[in-house]
């Protein structure tokens, strides 16, 4: 759905590169995350796929399309959630996704539908200038829906919200993947990517450090060892236990055998962890 | 469609926008001064200062004299308030001038003073009149040369010296507009010209500012769609206020179609200038000094219009003054429609080739503030 080769991106053209010969693709049906800290390229290289920045080196497709002569129809294949909300505060909720309903050439979704889905249903009418940051940022991903896009550039689609309206985002997310859409998820939340990316891709100083599975990663780089808490003698007691030492694993049945458990975790590494090994950088 | 649909959403948004009403009250401030404050014409008759040192017999032949220069002459004994001070003055009004006569030197030369004006004592010397002129100072060398000059011949030889004279007239009979009929053009151009350049670089840096101009980049529709809708709104209402107030000034008496193409095209014109010019910025305020400079060049063929004396050749480079020139053509009787069908085509073709600038301006620039 998505081929790079060789992207290249100054803002300065005088040598130095915001994003610097990247290459990767995302297949269809696949949510690819994008991850990395601010100022990594991440905005960049979203930028150049979807047309808002102009390429100057290398090879980008975008949904069959070369990014190079980018043709109007290609848009009505994609969606995009902007981090920053940008709807109309002067037209109502309805009114917003009514407008941009009409610069398709496709079938698009009912706008009451999409604000029923991400709970704007009974604001409606109401003028976008009057909603909340969070509302607005329910707007703008609603509308990325509007014309049914089989690739969905989403941008930190849950910046801002609170929790349980985080989760309903994700629970569409999940909902589109499932009806087979691509996303290509640009964030620097490692949670959001942990749970809904098939593959990741860690970007720093505009350079892609790695691409995996999240999976593949934690398993890569995650410690093979329990954590266990339990009680002896009155007396709690922690130990870390590997999983693949015999004398360990021997140890720990006899400690799940004979005494009361207070906590038992494996020691996974979270991706956040991954990201720091990996590229020596922190997320913020 | 996408462009109808567009434009549609442009209305309603300039509805409910600052903006729309602004150009809309300017419209009706111009209606209101045009034809409430303006008059018909200008007040152009000259005051004369007179104090008459003369016996009763020369003072009567002089008083024959104003009633035997027009048809029409007024005589009202009246006060003369100048600052604090009345004089009592008799007030002769002809059609060209007020000629007030003094009964005494000392108020005359105090009134000429105060109002800066020309002020005359007329006696008698050497059995003849005799000017004394009181002059302020400014008056140039050669309206000393002709006041002078008039005095070197008797009026009877004058005339006839003039009589000798053959006057011909090369243009035929010209259509005269009224001083408020004359102002139009200016307040035509200013209305659908500057003012269409301030605002639709006010709606743009207003959806700049909603990063909603990115939003429609993703979609459909092409970047020129959105400009076009731009424009579209700029020159229905461009043609709304332009229409009421040349209805206001000139009733039904102008050409309907040239006003139509000259509004369009010229708003048009100056639409895609603001354009480009709001490309280059993220708000308003910092494209303030190149808006202002702007508006400056191109008001300065109105003053070229207004100061008949000062049209110097390179004024006719700014466009506007073809705007100005064409609006005359529209309300004057026999307009030249020619001029303003051939001004119109310019401006479209000028507009049609910058069209591609300013949308290219604002793919490149996408990203930029928006």
């Amino acid at each position: 759905m998505i081929k790079v080769s060789g992207l290249k991106h100054s803002y300065a053209k005088d040598g130095t590169y915001a994003v610097n010969d990247i290459s990767f693709e995302v297949k269809k049906g696949e949510v690819f995350g994008f991850l990395g800290p601010s100022g990594a390229g991440k905005s960049t290289t979203q930028n150049i796929l979807t047309g808002l920045l102009q390429l100057q080196e290398g090879q980008v497709e975008v949904a069959g399309y070369d990014v190079k002569k980018i043709k109007n129809n290609m848009f009505n294949q994609i969606g995009m959630s902007f981090e920053q909300s940008n709807v109309y505060s002067k037209l109502s909720a309805k009114e917003n996704l009514d407008f941009y309903a009409k610069l398709f050439d496709v079938e698009t979704r009912d706008p009451m539908a999409l604000l029923d889905m991400v709970g704007l249903k009974e604001k409606a009418n109401d003028k976008a200038g009057s909603f909340s940051k969070g509302m607005k940022h329910r707007l703008t991903f609603a509308r990325s829906l509007i014309n049914n896009p089989t690739l969905w550039f989403l941008d930190e689609p849950t910046t801002g919200l609170d929790p349980a309206i985080a989760a309903e985002i994700k629970e569409i997310i999940r909902e589109e993947h499932k009806k087979g859409a691509t996303i290509f998820l640009t964030t620097h939340n490692m949670q959001i990517a942990d749970e809904l990316c098939d593959r990741v891709a860690f970007m720093v100083d505009g350079e892609i450090k790695l691409i995996d599975s999240p999976k593949n990663l934690k398993l890569q780089y995650g410690d093979k060892v329990v954590e266990v808490e339990y009680v002896k003698d009155n007396e709690t007691i922690k130990e870390t236990l590997s999983t693949i030492i015999v004398e360990d694993k021997a140890k720990l049945k006899i400690i799940i055998d004979n005494y009361e458990i207070l906590t038992m975790h494996t020691k996974e590494a979270t991706l956040e962890e991954i990201f720091i090994t990996v590229t020596g950088r922190g997320l913020v | 469609m996408k462009l109808w649909h567009s434009f549609l959403k442009e209305l309603k948004l300039g509805s409910k926008s600052f903006y729309f009403y602004m150009e809309l009250l300017m419209a009706v401030i111009i209606i209101v001064i045009l034809t409430m404050v303006v008059p018909e014409n200008f007040e152009s008759k000259a005051n004369e200062y007179i104090f008459l040192d003369l016996d009763s017999n020369f003072e009567e032949m002089f008083i024959d004299s104003i009633y035997a220069s027009s048809d029409n002459v007024t005589l009202e004994e009246t006060i003369l308030e100048i600052g604090k001070d009345e004089f009592n003055v008799d007030l002769y009004e002809t059609d060209e001038k007020r000629i007030y006569i003094f009964d005494n030197e000392v108020d005359m030369k105090k009134t000429a003073e105060k109002k800066k004006s020309l002020g005359v004592t007329i006696k008698l010397q050497d059995n003849g009149m005799f000017f004394d002129y009181y002059l302020q100072g400014y008056e140039s060398e050669k309206f000393i040369n002709i006041v002078k000059s008039v005095h070197v011949l008797d009026a009877v030889t004058m005339q006839a010296e003039y009589d000798k004279i053959p006057v011909k007239s090369l243009g035929g009979t010209q259509d005269v507009l009224t001083d408020r009929e004359n102002l139009l053009p200016l307040f035509l151009y200013f209305n659908g010209s500057l003012m269409g350049l301030f605002i639709i670089a006010a709606y743009i840096f207003l959806d700049k500012g909603e990063g909603v101009i990115r939003a429609y980049a993703i979609t459909a529709s092409k970047v020129s769609t959105y400009l076009l809708s731009k424009v579209l709104l700029l020159s229905v209402t461009s043609l709304v206020t332009s229409f009421a107030v040349t209805f206001a000034v000139m009733g039904f008496d102008f050409n309907f179609l040239g006003l139509f193409i000259l509004v369009l095209t010229s708003g048009f014109f100056v639409s895609i200038i603001g354009l480009i010019l709001s490309s280059y910025y993220s708000n308003i305020m910092q494209s303030f000094g190149v808006l202002y400079i702007l508006i400056i060049l191109l008001s300065l063929p109105a003053i070229a219009y207004n100061i008949p004396a000062w049209n110097p050749a390179w004024i006719q480079a700014i466009p506007t003054h073809y705007m100005i020139i064409g609006f005359k053509e529209i309300i004057i009787e026999n307009g030249d429609f020619m001029y303003v069908a051939l001004t119109s085509l310019v401006f479209l073709l000028m507009s049609i080739a910058l069209m591609p600038v300013a949308t290219y301006r604002f793919k490149k620039t996408l990203t930029v503030g928006g």
